[in-house]
């Protein structure tokens, strides 16, 4: 099988009523407002394989929920094609809906009242999946999550993760092979949020579906996904391998340093970034990090010596926090 | 069928999920009987100086509260808990899985909640109204039963329909539930025959908020002469009623999706 999502220079301008602060302005707008167009997504093409987990990165704002919104239909592009399953997402045609899912970790959809259960019957419904059908999907998710009884009691008295679990659940009941996630594990502790992406995981090897994953924990994007898109002011920054991202991204290295002496002071090769009794470690420009380490090893007294490329975290942050440059 | 089918799964979960709240009921019971205290009151006010109200008998007011009551129930219970919904789902962004499912979104949107207990209005409506044929020198007969329940019903929709375009509105207006005050007020209008009023009130409660038809029309029907007339007037305004919501809905709907642009 071929690409699920095929994206061609998307693009979506936003008109935002343009206002300056204070009541004389506030009192104006009522009567002549002013708009502003805003690009919030700019250019941007790809293409996402069946049966592969993308990591969608970027900052609050970058762009990343405006292109899945597009790409769930739910907004319409100002320019470009998208191509989900054959269809045009923004058209909403019954049969792409059934075949895709949209995952919220801040929005829940199951009722607040009643037990999940219940709430899949209306899945169930709106869905008009087969009764056999639907109880086999059912309990193969209920025992994959490890819900058990769970889905007995309201969804209000269960805890924040276990009623992810049965979001998540509720959400593929109807098998779909494209699968929207954005920030599934918010706010989770360390344990939901793994089950979670082991979840995720076992799903998309047994149903071959194709998945966008937006979140701002690492650990799931390195769980999960092979690939990871970047953008960044709505413009496309990188598109590649995780350890790609590392490679291209990442400006420094950590060299790390156990003294034999543990009073001498080394901030003339490098940054200082700890330093505890002897064990220090030195930031320094990727491009000097042969030098460095062959000056230090020539001139300092040291017991032990450790090269390490910066976790994954501080080389997004860093990215973030440059200006967008198209690649 | 199938949402025939998704109505009756709607209605089945609101009931669960409402007979967790069993308070509700007697909180809903007194609401419902001081309601409708006061009601009584107010008119054996009005009848204690004069016998008939721009041409209305006592029984025959009595009826018209009595539909009033059925018919606000019945808004309470299907048309303002959905419609609150819709709109707090356009605030919170949650509407979105409600268009992101293979089913048609205004019908979704439209059955999602029910308050099984404002149905107490329907009861206690019912026993007024019944009294007040009781009252009545006429008989009635299978045919003006049958036409009250289509007035009811063409009131209930040509309601759903001005609420629901009033609700669309938060596409634009994120607080739209402040305009919807006003049409509860305006409803409390419904409570009397509405030919009673000044004409630009009248006019408003006729044709603007269609209580007139709601609440004035399947009274007559039943206290009155049958007026074929007039329910076909009904009909033709509700199936427009109907039409125009739909397109305003629509063309909410792509003003938030940003398709009009």
């Amino acid at each position: 099988m071929g690409q699920t999502i095929k994206v061609d220079t998307l693009i979506k301008t936003f008109q935002v009523p343009e206002r300056e602060a204070g009541l004389k302005a506030a009192v104006g707008s009522l009567f002549k407002r002013k708009y502003r167009e805003v690009e919030a997504v700019k250019k941007i093409s790809f293409g996402i394989e069946a049966g592969e987990i993308v990591g969608f990165l970027g900052p609050n704002g970058a762009g990343k929920t405006t292109t899945l919104k597009m790409l769930a239909g739910l907004l319409f592009p100002t320019s470009g094609q998208i191509d989900v399953l054959g269809y045009e997402p923004q058209r909403r045609e019954k049969e792409l809906l059934r075949q895709i899912t949209i995952v919220m970790g801040q929005r829940n959809q199951l009722m607040w009242d009643i037990p999940a259960l219940d709430s899949f019957e209306l899945q169930r419904a709106i869905y008009q999946i087969p009764e056999g059908e639907f109880r086999r999907m059912r309990d193969e998710l209920i025992d994959l999550l490890n819900m058990g009884d769970l889905v007995k009691k309201p969804v209000r008295n269960l805890s924040l993760g276990e009623r992810m679990k049965a979001e998540f659940i509720s959400a593929l009941l109807h098998r779909p092979k494209v699968l929207f996630l954005d920030e599934p594990t918010i706010g989770l502790d360390v344990t939901a949020q793994r089950l979670i992406r082991e979840f995720v995981a076992a799903y998309n090897q047994r149903y071959q579906a194709s998945v966008m994953l937006t979140s701002h924990y690492m650990a799931d994007v390195q769980a999960l996904c092979k690939r990871v898109i970047v953008i960044h002011h709505g413009q496309l920054l990188y598109d590649g391998g995780l350890a790609g991202l590392v490679e291209k991204f990442a400006a420094y290295k950590t060299i790390g340093v156990t003294l034999n002496d543990p009073e001498l002071d080394l901030s003339e090769y490098g940054e200082i970034i700890s330093n505890s009794k002897g064990q220090v470690n030195l930031r320094v420009p990727k491009s000097a990090t042969a030098q460095i380490t062959t000056r230090l090893l020539n001139e300092v007294a040291i017991s032990d010596l450790t090269i390490e490329d910066p976790a994954i975290d501080s080389i997004i942050e860093q990215v973030f926090q440059q200006e967008a440059q198209v690649v | 069928m199938v949402y025939l089918r998704l109505f009756w799964i709607f209605l089945r979960v609101s009931v669960i999920s409402e007979f967790q709240y069993r308070v509700n009921f007697f909180v809903q019971l007194f609401q419902s009987a001081l309601a409708l205290g006061t009601g009584l009151v107010a008119m054996s006010l009005v009848f204690s100086y004069t016998q008939n109200l721009a041409g209305w008998t006592q029984p025959e007011l009595l009826a018209v509260m009595g539909v009033h009551i059925i018919v606000g129930g019945l808004i309470k219970t299907i048309i303002q808990p959905n419609m609150n919904r819709l709109i707090e789902d356009i605030q919170e962004g949650t509407l979105d899985f409600a268009l992101t499912k293979p089913a048609d979104a205004q019908a979704i949107i439209s059955v999602r909640e029910f308050r099984i207990w404002q149905l107490i209005d329907l009861v206690l409506g019912s026993v007024v109204l019944g009294y007040a044929i009781s009252q009545l020198s006429t008989s009635l007969g299978w045919l003006s039963a049958l036409s009250f329940a289509a007035a009811v019903l063409l009131g209930g929709l040509m309601i759903y329909s001005v609420w629901l375009m009033l609700s669309v509105g938060a596409f634009w207006i994120i607080r739209a539930d402040n305009f919807l005050e006003i049409f509860d007020s305006l409803y409390q209008a419904g409570r009397w025959p509405v030919s009673i009023y000044p004409g630009w009130l009248k006019h408003t409660l006729t044709f603007v908020l269609p209580i007139a038809f709601a609440v004035t029309l399947p009274a007559e029907t039943l206290a009155r002469q049958l007026n074929g007339q007039n329910l076909l007037f009904a009909l033709g305004l509700t199936v427009f009623l109907l039409i125009v919501s739909r397109l305003f809905w629509r063309f909410g709907l792509r003003h938030y999706t940003g398709a009009s642009a």
